[in-house]
């Protein structure tokens, strides 16, 4: 079971929420995130389930005009 | 010692005190955006630099009041973004306003909003949404729309827009305290598109800041949209895709300079017909005559 972090697909965390699958990921620097196209504030990750086929971005800072 | 020493120091002091005078002209004549008060006038973009001394340098002489940046999904091995990225962005000290680039419908754009200010933890958001993919044109229906829920979320919104004086009008009803109409679309360099338009725009709302975003290519096109009496001039793609960014980075900043100084200034009206500067009085090969009061009492 997957989900797709970032447009790739990822193994199913244990347990299967937002701070177990970030925890594994390790992004670098700092990040925020959205879970099916719907942000996710940073003390909501423990609540943050998420299920097989569900699609989560994990952005950075970049350049921008 | 030289005899022309105290002559130089002199004259560098006179510089130096005039520059003072300037900066504090300056300050007497911010740039003040939600509440905010810049003595700045240039805002400028961080992207497609060759390289982070190179982006580092222009914002050195460019002295802009705000630095735009933008969210992605990271990338190996980019200068652009990440750590050293956010390293870069701090060590500079400026204002952070990020944008939602790219986005093409509102619930993208306040979604991407949600996460800039958590991660830049700014409520200053300059929304972008886009409704045409060619053009990059602003969808005006999606802009209004993310911009009223922007607003109920606490964001102070500076909404990337056209000339439109309609869509302006929704946007401030809206509750968006600045604009940032185009001059032409995105990385095109053209110059103002469109003059008469955003010059209505500018009488019909003396009142809100506008900042010139997207479409400027010279140092030219800002310091006329400054004369125009527009407030400020976001610059990226003029700056950074410049053979010499950092140089066109000063030029930018003198020009907008100096289009504000022209504006606060007050330019003389057109005239339809000539007008000589010189006096006619008293020009030389003339057939009458000029009688010359010595006595004081004529």
């Amino acid at each position: 079971m997957f989900v797709i972090v970032n447009g790739d697909n990822h193994p199913l965390p244990e347990p299967p929420t937002l701070s177990a699958l970030l925890a594994r990921l390790s992004p670098l620097g700092p990040f925020a995130v959205a879970h099916n196209e719907e942000f996710v504030p940073r003390g909501a990750y423990d609540a943050c389930r998420i299920s097989p086929g569900d699609r989560v971005d994990v952005v950075h800072p970049t350049a921008g005009g | 010692m030289h005899a022309a020493f105290p002559r130089v120091i002199a004259w560098m002091s006179f510089i130096q005190q005039r520059e003072v005078e300037m900066r504090e002209r300056e300050m007497d004549d911010p740039l003040v955006l939600y509440g905010n008060r810049f003595s700045s006038r240039l805002l400028l973009g961080t992207s497609r630099y060759e390289s982070p001394r190179q982006l580092t340098d222009a914002i050195g002489v460019a002295d802009p009041a705000m630095l735009t940046v933008s969210l992605r999904r990271q990338l190996s091995a980019s200068k652009e973004s990440g750590q050293s990225f956010w390293d870069l962005l701090r060590e500079t000290g400026r204002v952070i306003l990020p944008n939602t680039a790219g986005c093409l419908s509102a619930r993208e754009a306040v979604q991407t909003a949600c996460m800039a200010r958590e991660l830049f933890q700014t409520k200053v958001i300059k929304l972008e949404v886009i409704g045409d993919e060619v053009s990059l044109q602003p969808d005006p229906f999606g802009l209004v729309e993310a911009a009223s829920e922007l607003v109920k979320l606490g964001f102070q919104v500076l909404p990337y827009c056209t000339e439109d004086w309609v869509l302006c009008r929704r946007l401030m009803n809206a509750g968006c305290e600045v604009l940032m109409p185009w001059a032409a679309p995105i990385g095109t360099g053209q110059g103002p598109r469109n003059p008469r338009a955003l010059r209505e725009l500018r009488e019909r709302a003396p009142e809100i800041p506008l900042i010139i975003d997207a479409g400027i290519g010279l140092p030219s096109h800002a310091c006329q949209v400054m004369e125009w009496g527009f407030d400020a001039v976001l610059i990226n793609t003029a700056v950074s895709r410049a053979i010499d960014p950092v140089r066109m980075a000063s030029a930018f900043a003198s020009a907008i300079k100096a289009g504000r100084a022209a504006f606060v200034a007050g330019p003389m009206s057109v005239q339809e017909e000539a007008v000589s500067s010189t006096p006619e009085i008293g020009r030389p090969f003339t057939s009458g005559s000029i009688r010359i009061c010595t006595s004081g009492t004529c």
